[in-house]
């Protein structure tokens, strides 16, 4: 009764709209796929027999008991002459489910450490070329789909950068080789940290730093400091990294691709998913989507409770504060220069060799030959690739057209609705930070190949996969413009709406002539995000965007080029991630320097 | 212009009942001012008025009409925030002009009276400029005008000086009072400034803790407050705790130790009986040095603390256990620990039953 009297009074017409287009978008084209890759391993399939998830427990490609190979082999080689120790490193292979859960806790555990580091010099010690480091910091986030671990892996051939480094350069008389799962962790590190630096930076410096003073008045300095105040005060930022990197190596198929590691959760999914050409998946395929699914919730919901710390660690703050940066002692400067900064730069590496090789001959042995912008000229000439480039600015601004709709609605109806409920809407608007790509392509495979769906525009099978492909970019990407336009919305006094609607204008006028207005550049600044990821989206593109090949997107051509044969297609596909990299730049400098908004990096 | 009742409105907040069974009714014409601490809910009470908050129970009605269920924008009131909520993308024109647009007058019509609203406040010359070149004074009656400009039924002000200093608040203060009474609109003023509120008010409502707990005049309310929460939130205030020796009509003895006895008044819907803890409030300002005609109270004690204010000297006297504050001519010097003895009027003594004195305990009586 009182909550009806409620309802009536606070849901006028732009109310119910706004908040019908999140629930039908997101319930069609998020929970209802989301759904079928539940249901759907119950169900019998045409063979009549169900695949439930526990029978991939009795598979020993998902799972075994003991390792198909060693983790380690330390051999005697002879090479130009000269005895050298080969150390392969290759890790284990327990099956793909054992494979990947030990990759992912590896990584994150891995980039957490040296996020954390990273994060703690960068917030708190003030040193010569700091901004050199910041921006070094980033450049293992920019997008190079594929290419980036073809390259890591490169770097670690027999006669790769890194061995050519420890014999020809230190003189020592060892060889490095890594491959398979050991490969799949490094390469992730490697890529990952800076989520977790991004994150814990941004809990430091909102740490008051009477806080840390009163610590310190009261004896506790160094280590002791950092653990019992500066580290607990983190973790809400070290927590929401941690789970962005724990669900992104999960879900990875970049690394695992690149190192040949076949036996893990997100290739499974892909080879299977990229069978579904001729109309039908192996039946494994729904199960491991589900339990990716859960993994990856598992690890989201787990963080919920501590990025709820997040406002804690803000109660005290009184005005503004003078950050707490000192200058690093002697032992501290030799740690930065001579530890730090190699292995941050080891990390830019793979963006540093994609750029070289765009423009090299070729790169075959330890070093990339031979300077040309034939590659270049050759990415536009090239039908194939020229089409994938075109189709992918199309349904990335389709995408966009619909996530800025979506961001509108949603963050508007979260932040100004008044009825009870909204805080599911808001969990689901953010939840495709977490959700695996691939669960999502399953579920659009399952649920659209299919009766009511069948043969409509979106049956990939009879219409192509592009309407597909633009939803799951719009599904994907929205939360980075839902949550920049819930920033800009918590930045507008709600007085300001009131009074409109206190002079007689209605809700929708309110929307047209005050809040859009307001929010137009926190609107551009998430769109813009938003259309960059989706450009670099690699999980529907390079499964569902298969289908038909006059619809290919440019990630899908990255990955055929990059492991089809083709002599050329490694210099290609680093053109092309050239190409994506400039597009980001360019919406990295809009965004900080025009926009002047911190540019919308993961995080959840 | 019309009369606004609100009857028996509650609203709450999670647990927290922000407005309690509050009745109210703001005569045509009228400046009512709603006045109390900070979350006592008279800012809640204007918002559920405007339509910005939705009473869990109760209505609101514009002359008879229950406008309960209508939308902020289907009741014609006209809001000033605290914080003007001026649009920073629209000039002062626009910003005033919004209003009537809405409300599709022709061009002409809307130009003509958002000029005349502009002369009418003082900021000649200003309507190209954007909010952020203003400053707080001008920001200040640009959110007046823009609520005047539309000829509101009701005009609401939620505490609208607050965020001016102290002299700009005074001369703002007498400016509403002065345009309210020339354009006669209804108008329900919330603010924590009890000087305010009594400077400006034809009537006040006192809240405290979501209730309204007195209505009345200024002088009313100063001089006959209904209860120990207004006695001592109105005004400054000291009081002296004791037991009731005699209760004749108005007229009650309270003994408040030591064998010192104060006569004063029983409070207004008050009743008392010999025997009952009882606690007398006075304003520190009623003290005097020299016996006054009336009948009055001899209060002879030690000074513990003098404090010199400028208008006066504030001295804290000590009465066996007990101690209370007074008001004394700043010419004369007091030191501390010698004896002194100051008179109040018999009036001037309020005696209430002592029930519900912890919870309202104020730093501004001990």
């Amino acid at each position: 009764m009182g909550l009806l009297r409620k309802l009536r009074f606070y849901l006028d017409s732009a109310m119910v709209v706004q908040l019908l287009i999140p629930v039908v978008f997101f319930g069609l084209f998020l929970i209802i796929p989301l759904a079928a890759v539940a249901v759907f391993p119950l169900v019998p399939g045409i063979s009549g027999t169900t695949y439930s998830p526990l029978l991939l427990f009795q598979d020993p490609s998902m799972i075994r008991f003991t390792s198909t190979r060693p983790s380690v082999i330390i051999r005697q080689v002879v090479m130009g002459g000269e005895n050298l120790t080969l150390i392969a490193l290759f890790g284990p292979n327990y099956g793909a489910i054992p494979n990947s859960l030990i990759n992912s806790m590896v990584v994150t555990l891995g980039a957490s450490i040296f996020g954390l580091v990273v994060a703690f010099v960068m917030a708190r010690y003030d040193f010569p070329g700091k901004m050199f480091f910041r921006v070094l910091a980033m450049v293992p986030l920019l997008l190079t789909p594929f290419i980036n671990a073809f390259v890591v892996r490169k770097m670690f051939m027999y006669d790769g950068i890194i061995s050519y480094f420890i014999h020809r350069i230190l003189h020592l008389p060892y060889i490095i080789y890594v491959d398979y799962l050991a490969g799949v962790m490094i390469a992730q590190v490697m890529t990952f940290w800076p989520i977790v630096y991004l994150n814990v930076y941004a809990s430091m410096v909102q740490i008051d730093p009477s806080l840390e003073e009163q610590a310190e008045n009261l004896g506790a300095k160094g280590f002791r400091l950092f653990r019992t105040v500066t580290l607990p005060l983190s973790l809400p930022g070290l927590a929401a990294g941690a789970a962005v990197v724990f669900i992104f190596s999960l879900e990875d198929l970049g690394a695992p691709i690149a190192f040949r590691e076949f036996d893990m959760i997100s290739f499974k999914i892909f080879s299977g998913l990229r069978a579904a050409i001729t109309g039908e998946v192996p039946p494994y395929v729904a199960s491991l989507s589900l339990l990716l699914l859960a993994l990856a919730m598992v690890a989201f919901l787990s963080i919920k409770k501590y990025v709820s710390l997040r406002q804690y660690a803000m109660v005290v703050r009184g005005g503004r504060w003078l950050p707490r940066v000192r200058k690093p002692g002697m032992i501290g400067a030799v740690l930065i220069y001579a530890l730090i900064l190699p292995a941050m730069l080891f990390t830019a590496f793979p963006q540093i060799g994609v750029f070289m090789y765009s423009l090299a001959e070729r790169w075959t042995k330890t070093f990339p030959e031979g300077l040309t912008l034939k590659y270049f000229s050759e990415m536009v000439s090239n039908p194939v690739l020229f089409t994938s480039i075109k189709n992918s600015l199309i349904y990335a601004g389709s995408a966009l057209a619909i996530i800025v709709l979506l961001g509108i609605s949603t963050a508007y109806v979260v932040a100004r609705g008044r009825i009870p409920g909204l805080g599911i809407l808001d969990a689901i608007a953010t939840s495709p930070i977490a959700i695996p790509g691939l669960a999502i392509a399953t579920g659009y495979f399952l649920v659209f190949s299919r009766a009511p769906f069948k043969s409509t525009l979106l049956d990939p099978f009879t219409s192509g996969p592009w309407l597909l492909l633009i939803l799951a970019y719009a599904i994907r990407r929205s939360p980075f413009t839902i949550r920049a336009v819930y920033a800009g919305l918590q930045q507008i006094h709600e007085a300001l709406e009131e009074s409109a609607m206190n002079l007689g204008a209605s809700r929708w006028r309110t929307l047209a002539t005050i809040v859009i207005p307001l929010l137009g550049l926190s609107i551009l600044g998430g769109a813009l995000v938003s259309f960059v990821y989706s450009m670099a989206e690699t999980s529907v593109s390079v499964t569902l965007g298969g289908i038909e090949s006059s619809q290919r997107p440019i990630t899908y051509s990255m990955y055929e080029y990059l492991y089809s044969g083709y002599v050329e297609g490694p210099n290609l596909v680093a053109v092309m991630a050239v190409f994506i990299i400039s597009i980001q730049l360019t919406v990295i400098v809009v965004t900080n320097f025009i926009l002047k908004q911190r540019y919308a990096f993961i995080g959840v | 212009m019309v009369k606004v009742v609100l009857k028996d409105v509650t609203k709450k907040f999670g647990r927290v009942v922000a407005v309690n069974k509050v009745s109210l009714e703001v005569e045509d014409g009228e400046l009512f001012t709603i006045l109390g601490p900070s979350g006592c809910g008279k800012t809640t009470t204007l918002r559920i008025v405007a339509g910005f908050e939705f009473p869990d129970e109760g209505r609101v009605m514009f002359d008879e009409v229950d406008v309960t269920f209508r939308k902020p924008y289907e009741r014609g009131t006209a809001m000033v925030f605290q914080n003007y909520a001026l649009w920073p993308h629209m000039t002062v024109f626009d910003n005033i002009a919004y209003g009537l647009k809405v409300k599709k007058l022709p061009k002409s019509e809307v130009r003509e009276r958002v000029m005349r609203v502009i002369e009418l406040v003082g900021l000649k010359g200003l309507e190209d400029r954007y909010p952020l070149q203003l400053s707080g004074g001008q920001q200040q009656r640009v959110a007046l005008a823009r609520a005047l400009v539309v000829e509101p039924k009701v005009l609401l002000l939620d505490e609208p000086l607050s965020n001016l200093d102290a002299k700009l608040r005074v001369r703002m203060r007498e400016e509403i009072r002065r345009l309210q009474k020339r354009l006669g609109i209804t108008t329900i003023y919330v603010t924590h400034d009890q000087e305010e509120a009594m400077s400006l008010s034809d009537r006040i409502a006192i809240m405290n803790d979501g209730k309204v707990v007195q209505v009345g005049h200024p002088r009313e309310i100063y001089m006959s407050p209904g209860n120990l929460f207004v006695a001592t939130f109105i005004g400054r205030s000291t009081a002296l705790m004791g037991r009731v020796v005699e209760v004749s009509g108005e007229n009650v003895k309270l003994d408040v130790g030591d064998g010192v006895v104060i006569k004063g008044r029983l409070a207004r819907g008050y009743e008392l009986r010999t025997n009952d803890e009882a606690i007398a409030i006075m304003r520190p300002e009623d003290f005097d040095l020299d016996k006054p005609k009336a009948e009055a109270n001899e209060l002879s004690g030690v000074v513990d603390l003098t404090m010199f204010i400028g208008a006066f000297n504030q001295v804290k006297i000590r009465l066996g256990s007990q101690s209370f504050k007074a008001y004394l001519d700043p010419d004369i010097e007091v030191r501390p620990g010698t004896e002194m003895t100051v008179y109040i009027r018999v009036d001037d003594v309020i005696i209430f039953p002592r029930r519900g004195w912890e919870e309202i305990e104020f730093e501004a009586v001990a």
